[in-house]
């Protein structure tokens, strides 16, 4: 269905930048804590 | 550029018809439905906002308190902030976005429609807790829009809904960063290389990027103030060993990219717009995508210019005062570019052209002010004052504002197949160009003189630039009416646009019938 460019890599690219969110979101809060 | 005249999709027979009324719109997974959503949402929160912002200026035409207390004033000017940030100028471009990056970039929708929808339908329950809390016994929140401790920790109720809706409305951010950062690198056409991309798409790649990176230490600062109200933790709290002033690193680490955050795609329409009513390429494509991405990379590192009042070493002023004023560089890149590409073109002046040329014009200003505002002993001196209260009106108003509504004068053909009254949009233009500078240019010569920002009364001295702003304030505000008529009418009927719609215009939509089908480049166009 996808006819456009590379569909496959969606999911890597999309899971690379959430685990990069949360990762940033619980750095956060452990900077908090020092 | 493109070959793809014929490669638009059309209203085939693959697809089943969208669900009527409002299921359509709660369940849809459309781009184009989902784009309009986000831009209807930020259209009743401008009037949500602007309706505050104008009861702000009513209460202060004279000294005195005649409308408001201080603590309703304290919430007006707080959730005003809020509500223009999170529910006006990010959504609307985030509206943008899902209409246009697709469209331009030949993909038949964005890389997760599902989460698309996600993303969009928990705005609206980030809006009603803020508006609702107004209703809450203490009112709305009335500690400013930068939440700082210990304001933030010692309130009501309504500070925890509205951290609850600033982690919603973050959570939405960041699923539509990812959608769009997904779909600019994994479905654009064959041959669309990044660097032939439309400056749009790359202005919002980076702005997904600069989302990417600061919504989790935003929702990470906020669950520490959660913690501090909720369970007896002391992050911020100096009794507890806290340190409030660390709130506000964490916070401007956030908030200084997400003032980029809300310019970033206005570069982007801006740059989409001249070019068409210049009827010349674009000056410099790829020193306006260096420029961008410099601007991204530099608003890492200058977040303290907003806390030279806090105090801090001499050498720290330093750093952040000159970080501050390199930005300027790739920002000058920029308006030079605009300006040569108007350079002896074929110039026409149709209301978006006229919202773009006044956006140059006047974001320059506040640019201008912005670096005065960087020079740290200056800066001292003009903290809290409404000389800021107009440098970022003049970025936000005539800024990003001005960048939206010259985007929807210059896509609604497309989008609507209809197109606007011109004399109306003309009406409109003046009224708000005339409108906002004489609500905002007074406040510089305010602020010059000292007057505070966020207070209800104020000396007699500064009366009569008050007045006038207050004036100018309602003319901005009441012309907005006639955006509304504007669109309302063009959504619904008028003359029909044709397929280009504008005889300079250059990109993938232009080769898609108007309105554009419901679902478009099934299959993908070529470009060479």
């Amino acid at each position: 269905m996808m006819a456009a460019g590379k569909p496959n890599g969606k999911y890597r690219t999309a899971i690379l930048l959430a685990v990069w969110a949360l990762g940033l979101f619980i750095f956060t809060l452990y900077s908090g804590l020092k | 550029m493109t070959d793809a005249a014929h490669a638009h999709g059309h209203d085939d027979h693959s697809h089943h018809a969208p669900p009527a009324g409002v299921m359509r719109w709660l369940t849809t997974t459309n781009h184009k439905d989902i784009g309009s959503l986000y831009l209807w949402f930020a259209l009743i929160m401008l009037f949500t906002a602007g309706s505050m912002a104008l009861l702000i200026r009513a209460e202060l035409f004279q000294p005195g308190l005649q409308l408001t207390n201080p603590d309703f004033f304290n919430q007006l000017t707080t959730m005003h902030g809020l509500i223009m940030i999170f529910g006006v100028i990010m959504p609307a471009f985030s509206g943008f976005a899902n209409w246009q990056v697709p469209l331009m970039l030949g993909a038949p929708d964005m890389a997760f429609p599902r989460m698309n929808n996600w993303a969009f339908w928990i705005l609206p329950v980030a809006g009603v807790l803020l508006m609702g809390s107004f209703l809450l016994p203490g009112g709305a929140v009335a500690g400013g829009w930068t939440m700082y401790p210990p304001l933030f920790i010692q309130g009501g109720i309504s500070y925890d809904l509205t951290i609850l809706a600033v982690h919603i409305m973050g959570l939405s951010s960041i699923m539509g960063s990812i959608n769009i950062i997904t779909t600019i690198l994994n479905m654009r056409a064959p041959g669309l290389t990044l660097m032939k991309m439309p400056l749009f798409c790359w202005t919002w790649l980076i702005t997904a990027y600069l989302l990417i990176a600061t919504m989790p230490v935003l929702a990470g600062a906020v669950t520490m103030l959660l913690t501090d109200r909720n369970f007896g933790t002391s992050f911020f709290n100096a009794a507890g060993g806290g340190d409030p002033v660390m709130f506000q690193h964490i916070f401007w680490f956030f908030a200084h990219p997400e003032v980029y955050i809300l310019i970033l795609p206005a570069f982007g329409i801006v740059s989409s717009i001249i070019p068409t009513f210049a009827r010349k390429p674009l000056f410099g494509y790829a020193s306006m995508v260096y420029a961008t991405a410099s601007i991204a990379i530099l608003s890492f590192i200058v977040w303290a210019h907003h806390m030279f009042a806090v105090g801090m070493p001499a050498a720290a002023q330093l750093f952040f005062m000159f970080s501050t004023m390199l930005i300027a560089v790739p920002t000058g890149v920029k308006v030079f570019n605009w300006v040569a590409t108007m350079w002896k073109g074929s110039m026409t002046f149709e209301t978006p052209m006229l919202f773009a040329i006044a956006f140059v014009c006047l974001f320059t200003i506040g640019g201008f002010s912005g670096l005065v505002l960087a020079i740290a002993p200056v800066d001292i001196q003009l903290h809290d004052t409404y000389y800021v209260v107009a440098h970022f009106h003049y970025v936000l108003v005539s800024g990003a504002l001005f960048s939206i509504f010259a985007g929807i004068y210059y896509w609604l053909p497309k989008w609507s197949g209809y197109m606007y009254d011109e004399t109306l949009g003309k009406w409109h233009f003046w009224l708000s160009v005339i409108g906002m500078n004489i609500v905002f240019f007074p406040m510089h010569f305010l602020g010059l003189a000292g007057m505070p920002r966020r207070i209800p009364d104020y000396a007699l001295q500064f009366t009569e630039f008050n007045q006038i702003a207050t004036v100018g304030a309602f003319i901005f505000g009441f012309s907005q009416l006639i955006f509304l008529v504007v669109v309302l009418r063009a959504a619904k009927g008028g003359v029909k646009a044709t397929d280009r719609v504008w005889e300079g215009a250059e990109g993938l939509e232009w080769t898609l019938p108007s309105p554009a089908p419901y679902h478009t480049f099934e299959t993908a166009p070529v470009v060479k």
